[in-house]
């Protein structure tokens, strides 16, 4: 097998040596096998070149888990304390009954749930709201410091989805029903059309605790079709253990396995040399680099002892309730900082539907979750305003479905699919807009209807990724799968 | 009104005719919207009605008459005459059509059945008719869709000639050559042994050879030497679990998968589906039988546990949920497995590109729509959630399949139920359905001896246990009358004593037990004499004993749980105190569970004077006949002239061998997938599988043998190649192949002699898969129930995996640098070489190390060069390892339990041994 090379060894050699500079990785790392060899010159994949001017280079897409109440968030209705306690059909909004939407727009997966149903003893709102900021948009006064961040926001308070029950969570991140199958996640086609900035950092970082097993599982930041390499990777906050498998335990010295990285290299370059032709083994020998200093990279990511007081602060590091989910914003900022594409946060994880699904006591888990990332959230607008870093990073707030109108067990609220609030900021978002309507009980989105797929369009647009252009053979994609962006909130 | 629309939507179009000049640059328009270069019909406009109109005017389908899918075609027009004027878009009756009306949709393609022109391309259409709707002199017109290559018959091929003359050896090369000499390309030697021995191993079996086996290969000189190795290796047992995996992606094998212990999607104990697939591998039986045996072995042999573990195929696809959702995917991938056919894509509307119908679709679906799913008692567990035999059945017989309009299950055509069917179009032999009878035992498994024999030794077990009961309570009973008769002191203290209320029931507990036993013996023999053929004819008097039996059976245990109830109300009445409300309701519930209990009683009681002879049987009765659809279906894909199920599965086979495929879209030979690169051979293969009864072996040993298999994945001297063919599509040079994530596993054990090679039996948590050392297909696979370290490198998608991806992402190398598994196994191997060779302190001893690692992981020997690295490096690292005080230890990460070596130079040694087990040659098959 040795002594059949044709390629002089030192010039070879000096190929594969430092700096690599004719190989473009992450064309070698998408060269995944979902195109092969044989398939090339028809298609080939995304090189990473976005397909036109992007506004947005990272997203931070921030989900709430469980279905956050939009009418007591970014939608008031005040004809909810108008009609306290009335059934709908006896009130000037029953038509909201009559909908076509509440056909349309639902695809049950377990007909006789105890939840999932339309409430129809109206609800008053649970807490006041007020118009903030210079644009003055009404939000809840769950939300004060969000508040403030109001004119660089747009609201989106139109939007449907069809899954009464919570597989709406994976719905929000494929655009897909869960009866439908396996599709990849938004921070997928992201990560699989634009590729890396920075590639010590895992491009496409998930942080929280993802979706549970009954509403998504990992698929909720999968990359399904698009394999493996497009997952989602799981980061802690801790520096000990940020990623699996980031560090081989205290029975290793770091001088005994940095000689050990070198000899890897000194051999593998060595074997190469009869096999100048075989791309993934140059690949291989790149990714080991690359791990090596993902090593040291990803932990300095939640070296938060290098940012201020004043920042940890801003934040809520200093404060109970706020420090976790703060400690994640913290780190999303740090992540793009540092070229990282997109970063998903969960919040709200309680291994099941998800600690927002307030069927009850709303009041009670409403204040204490707003609580918990209302400042940590304003602290991320701010913060990445004054390092210059908003203008290319989108913000993306959502959740899975609002809540009903009406009350369920006597102080909570039920899945609604009908209608609902997301909101968006920076990367080349209007802020100070809100954006289409529900009706005036928050039943149905009414004006300016947008499925979760124009959420996924307006992202990809911003990153200068035409979806259409990211199709793989053979994986037919709907026309709703591509979705529209949100022109108006468009810059 | 027409005209005047049209001036609106030309001003409209204005901008984008201008973005058109822009972004194709090639179909420039002026500002009057009409082009000034002309628009060609081919490469402009073809595309787009080959994208929104053929589907319905094309080969397949002339709606209206109407084809659109050539220009002249389209000129033509339909049944009602012309559709374009030439010169004049605006008096065409095409763009009438397809141009949106104000904000109103166009008619065309009709709402559902296709998507609407964009403005770019309705003012490509536009400006092709104003330009004169100039069609090309010579043009392609579309064939027929029914003739395309895959929906031919196979005939075997004649093996070509070379220069005229017969390829001697092997006529898979015969094709290979035939292709290299039309193309030009020079076909690259036969590889060295040793990489050729690791090759035919880790594709044979997924393991690497050991060094003895290694040694031997290259000791071996006799011509035979490597198809004897072939020979051993078809016959490994491993062969089974190597193979068995490449078709568990096929067929899509599943473990259970849901939320916590709910299951949501396919079934608990499929994994004697995964070992029936391993096994009829290593048996070799035949690729048809086993299609036929996982689509309806419970048709072909009901009685056959062995047989039925098949239809795990089936059960995969069992969904909570949704039925549609499971017969969906039920369709979709037994079309796609078994027939290279994506019937899916004509669930909503009429397949886009192949001869397939909706309705042939949801007559597709017929075949499926009666079978459900079951788990039967297996010999020592009757409990079906620890252990039982899940396998398919039809259940409900006259199930009905209606054509959902638009794909949408809300909107079921129930007019028109629709009979089970196979697309005539895809094979000369139709659907033969035959009704299968049951027997007895086959469709009522409480006949089956050993159920008969668990229900009996469960009803013992409580008698005894009740018997026991009693007796102990007596016994009590009788030494404390004793203990205080002997103390001649006061009566023993009363809360020791079993309480008489308490015996009672214990007594009544024994009665109940001997009645429900007598029940279970009448009702067995009334079972035996109903089922038996004919019926036995005491039979009716049996079923009235047993019925009689289970009636008085019921009385005493309706008469135990009265006893249970008193003796309950007594115990809280004793405990009840005046100021605590907790005993006062225990006392409420205490009467009202015994009101309850007399009420029953009186229920069981007054049911005991009818005297009909109906008796409870033992578990379900299922229909005494099977439809006989699937089996019809499984006879119809194997049958001979069906032209795709052997092209299917040879390509499948040839793509796991060479890393490429004949037909590189493996699940879709339709038109829409991409031609063979060797059609020939794919047909002369097909054919051989099916004359040699349908032997994957003999496929195996076909491929393997020929010296296609056996060149040099390197391109050598042969770089011309390279400009005719760089990816290799006609195999002048063996494609080097990433190990897929299995074998990383299990090879990265093996060779440090730490796999457990234990076979089969129910699957392994996968959250274990870094201390249990089985191999990775005995272990857990669910949608949400994957092994990370596996996951990293592109383990199977569960959903759907007809090929495997092969990416390279530093995930891995840290997975494979950092995780427990390897730091452990590269210890324990350095110490296990190290025993071999000789301790560090012998001088020789270094070498023979070094050489024994390269050989015991890579499989070959190193070169001078690598030699000299390795012996700097074990030099060095001994000194650095030597001086601890001055190195720092990682803060973090997992805790191994095999510690490092003590002695520097023995750990520099397990550091050499990590590193080549991250070596590329340890990943890559050469």
């Amino acid at each position: 097998m040795h002594g059949q090379s044709t390629t002089p060894r030192r010039q070879f050699l000096a190929d594969v040596g430092m700096g690599f500079t004719g190989l473009a990785l992450s064309a070698m790392l998408h060269r995944d096998g979902v195109v092969r060899g044989d398939e090339q010159g028809a298609w080939t994949p995304p090189t990473g070149v976005p397909h036109f001017a992007p506004k947005a280079k990272s997203v931070i897409w921030l989900f709430m888990i469980g279905g956050t109440s939009h009418m007591e968030s970014f939608d008031p209705k005040p004809e909810l304390n108008k009609y306290a306690g009335e059934e709908i059909g006896n009130t000037p909004h029953k038509d909201v009954l009559e909908a076509k939407f509440l056909d349309d727009n639902l695809r049950v997966v377990v007909p006789n749930d105890a939840n999932g149903h339309i409430r129809h003893k109206l609800y008053p709102l649970q807490v006041g709201f007020q118009k903030r900021g210079k644009s003055g948009i009404e939000i809840s006064d769950w939300w004060p410091h969000l508040g403030e961040c109001v004119d660089d926001m747009a609201i989106v308070r139109s939007m449907w989805t069809t899954d009464n029950n919570h597989g709406a969570q994976y719905q929000f991140h494929t655009g897909r029903h869960s009866l439908e199958g396996e599709f990849p996640t938004i921070g997928a086609w992201a990560h699989y059309g634009l590729g890396s900035l920075n590639d010590n950092l895992p491009q496409f970082v998930v942080m929280g605790t993802p979706i549970a097993d009954c509403c998504g599982g990992v698929r909720g930041h999968g990359a399904s079709y698009l394999g493996p390499a497009h997952n989602g990777v799981e980061l802690n906050v801790d520096p000990q253990n940020p990623l699996p498998f980031a560090a081989p335990g205290g029975d290793v010295y770091r001088e005994e396995q940095r000689g050990q990285f070198e000899l890897l290299n000194q051999l593998n370059r060595t074997a190469a040399v009869e096999y100048p032709e075989d791309q993934a083994s140059l690949a291989r020998i790149k990714s080991y680099e690359l791990a090596y200093r993902m090593q040291s990279a990803v932990p300095d990511v939640v070296r938060f002892s290098e940012e201020t007081q004043e920042t940890q602060q801003l934040y809520g590091l200093d404060q109970k309730e706020t420090k976790d989910f703060g400690e994640q914003c913290l780190a999303a900022t740090r992540l793009v900082e540092r070229g990282v594409r997109f970063v998903q946060i969960f919040h709200g994880s309680n291994g099941g539907a998800g600690a927002w699904d307030a069927h009850s006591n709303l009041q009670k888990g409403h204040a204490k979750l707003c609580g918990q990332t209302d400042k940590p959230i304003a602290g991320l607008i701010k913060d990445l305003k004054r390092r210059g870093l908003l203008e290319e990073t989108l913000i993306v707030w959502a959740t899975e479905f609002g809540r009903t109108p009406g009350t369920q067990n006597s102080n909570g609220r039920d899945h609604h699919p009908f209608g609902f609030s997301v909101w968006l900021a920076g990367g080349g978002i209007k802020g100070g807009i809100a954006h289409g309507a529900t009706d005036a009980i928050g039943f149905h989105a009414i004006d300016n209807r947008h499925y979760v797929t124009d959420v996924h369009a307006t992202v990809l647009h911003q990153l200068g990724l035409d979806p259409r252009r990211l199709v793989v053979p053979g994986r037919k994609r709907l026309e709703i799968d591509f979705g529209r962006p949100i022109q108006d909130i468009i810059a | 009104m027409m005209r005047g629309q049209s001036l609106i939507v030309h001003s409209l179009l204005l901008p984008t005719a201008v973005m058109l000049c822009v972004a194709g640059g090639t179909a420039c328009a002026d500002e009057n919207g009409d082009a000034a270069r002309p628009v060609d019909f081919a490469r402009d406009v073809k595309p787009i009605l080959a994208a929104h109109c053929a589907q319905c005017h094309g080969a397949l389908r002339q709606r209206g008459g109407l084809r659109l899918d050539a220009g002249s075609l389209a000129l033509k027009g339909g049944d009602s005459g012309e559709v374009i004027a030439p010169g004049s878009a605006d008096d065409s009756i095409l763009v009438e059509y397809i141009r949106p009306d104000g904000d109103e949709p166009p008619l065309m393609p009709p709402a559902g059945e296709g998507t609407p022109l964009e403005e770019e391309e309705l003012a490509v259409v536009t400006a092709w008719i104003n330009q004169g709707a100039r069609v090309p002199a010579t043009e392609e017109i579309p064939p027929d869709p029914r003739l395309h290559w895959s929906f031919q018959p196979v005939e075997r091929p004649l093996v070509p000639e070379i220069d005229g003359k017969p390829v001697s050896g092997n006529p898979i090369d015969a094709f290979i050559l035939a292709k290299h000499k039309e193309l030009q390309l020079a076909a690259r030697p036969e590889t060295d042994k040793a990489t050729l021995l690791r090759r035919v191993y880790l594709d044979l079996i997924g393991l690497p050879p050991t060094r003895e086996e290694l040694h031997a290969f290259l000791a071996d000189e006799s011509p035979s030497a490597y198809e004897t190795v072939v020979d051993r290796l078809l016959a490994s047992p491993h062969y089974g679990e190597r193979w068995g995996r490449h078709w568990m992606d096929v067929w899509r094998y599943s473990d259970w998968a849901g939320y916590r212990a709910e299951v949501r999607e396919s079934q608990p104990h499929i994994w004697r589906w995964r070992d029936w697939i391993i096994e009829s591998l290593n048996a070799d039986k035949p690729y048809d039988q086993m299609v036929r045996e996982m689509l309806a072995g419970d048709e072909i042999a009901p009685s056959d546990p062995d047989t039925l573990r098949a239809t795990g195929y089936l059960v995969r696809n069992w969904y909570k949920f949704n039925r549609n959702v499971w017969l969906e995917a039920t369709v979709e991938h037994t079309s796609k497995a078994f027939l290279g056919i994506t019937m899916n894509c004509a669930k909503c509307h009429d397949h886009m590109y192949d001869p397939i119908l909706q309705r042939d679709y949801y007559q597709f679906r017929a075949i499926f729509e009666p079978h459900q799913v079951r788990t039967d008692q297996v010999p020592g567990q009757l409990n079906t959630e620890k252990d039982g035999l899940v396998h398919v059945f039809d259940q409900d017989l006259e199930a009905d399949t209606f054509l959902f309009r638009r794909g949408n299950e809300k909107h079921p055509d129930k007019d028109n139920p629709l009979t089970a069917a196979v697309p005539a179009s895809l094979a000369p032999v139709s659907l033969q359905v035959q009704p299968v009878k049951l027997a007895p035992r086959e469709y009522y498994p409480g006949l089956r001896d050993y159920v008969e024999e668990g229900n009996l030794n469960y009803a013992r077990a409580a008698l005894r246990n009740a018997e026991a009961e009693l007796k102990k309570l007596t016994d009590q009973l009788t030494a404390a009358t004793q203990t205080a008769k002997a103390e001649e002191a006061q009566q023993p203290p009363p809360e020791t004593l079993p309480s008489p209320l308490a015996m009672a029931a214990a007594a009544k507990r024994v009665a109940y037990e001997l009645l429900q036993l007598q029940s279970v013996q009448a009702r067995i023999a009334a079972d035996r004499a109903r089922y038996a053929d004919p019926p036995a004819e005491n039979a009716e008097a049996l079923a009235q004993a047993a019925a009689a039996a289970e009636r008085e059976a019921n009385v005493a245990k309706a008469q135990w749980e009265v006893a249970k109830a008193e003796s309950a109300l007594q115990t809280a009445k004793d405990a009840e105190k005046p100021d605590d409300d907790k005993t006062k309701q225990a006392v409420t519930k205490a009467q009202t569970d015994l009101d309850k209990a007399n009420k029953d009683l009186e229920t069981a009681v007054a049911a005991r004077e009818k005297t009909d002879g109906g008796y409870s049987p033992f578990g379900e009765v299922y229909p005494a006949h099977s439809t006989g659809r699937r089996l019809a279906l499984a006879r119809w894909i194997t049958h001979r002239d069906n032209p795709l199920a052997a092209r299917v599965a040879v390509n499948h086979i040839w793509l796991r061998h060479f890393g490429s495929a004949l037909v590189p879209s493996v699940f879709d030979f339709g038109l829409n997938g991409k031609p063979p690169t060797h059609p020939e051979l794919l047909d002369w293969l097909a054919v051989e599988l099916m004359d040699h009864g349908w032997s994957m072996k003999h496929i195996h040993r076909l491929i393997i043998t020929s010296r296609a298999y056996r060149m040099s994945s390197t391109v050598g001297d042969a770089t011309g190649n390279l400009a005719v063919d760089p990816d290799n599509t006609y195999l002048w040079r063996m494609n080097a192949r990433r190990l897929e994530a299995e074998s990383v596993r299990d090879a990265l054990l093996y060779v440090c002699g730490k796999l457990d090679m234990t076979a089969g039996a129910p699957e392994i948590d996968q959250p274990d898969g870094q201390t249990n050392l089985r191999r990775r297909v005995y272990f857990r696979s669910g949608k949400e129930k994957q092994m990370l370290y596996l996951e990293l490198f592109d383990q199977a998608n569960v959903n759907d995996c007809y090929r495997r991806n092969e990416s390279i992402v530093p995930q891995q190398a840290l997975a494979m640098v950092n995780s427990p598994l390897s730091l452990s196994q590269g210890r324990v191997l350095a110490n296990t070489l190290t025993t071999a060779t000789g301790e560090p302190s012998a001088p020789e001893s270094t070498e023979n190390f070094i050489t024994a690692a390269f050989e015991q992981i890579l499989c070959r020997t190193p070169s001078d060069e690598e030699r000299a690295t390795c012996t700097e490096f074990l030099r060095k690292q001994s000194e650095l390892l030597a001086a601890p005080g001055e190195l720092t230890r990682f803060d973090s990460g997992p805790e191994v339990k095999t510690k490092p070596s003590q002695d520097p130079a023995l750990r520099a040694r397990e550091n050499l041994v990590q590193v080549l087990l991250n070596h590329n040659d340890f990943f890559t098959i050469r």
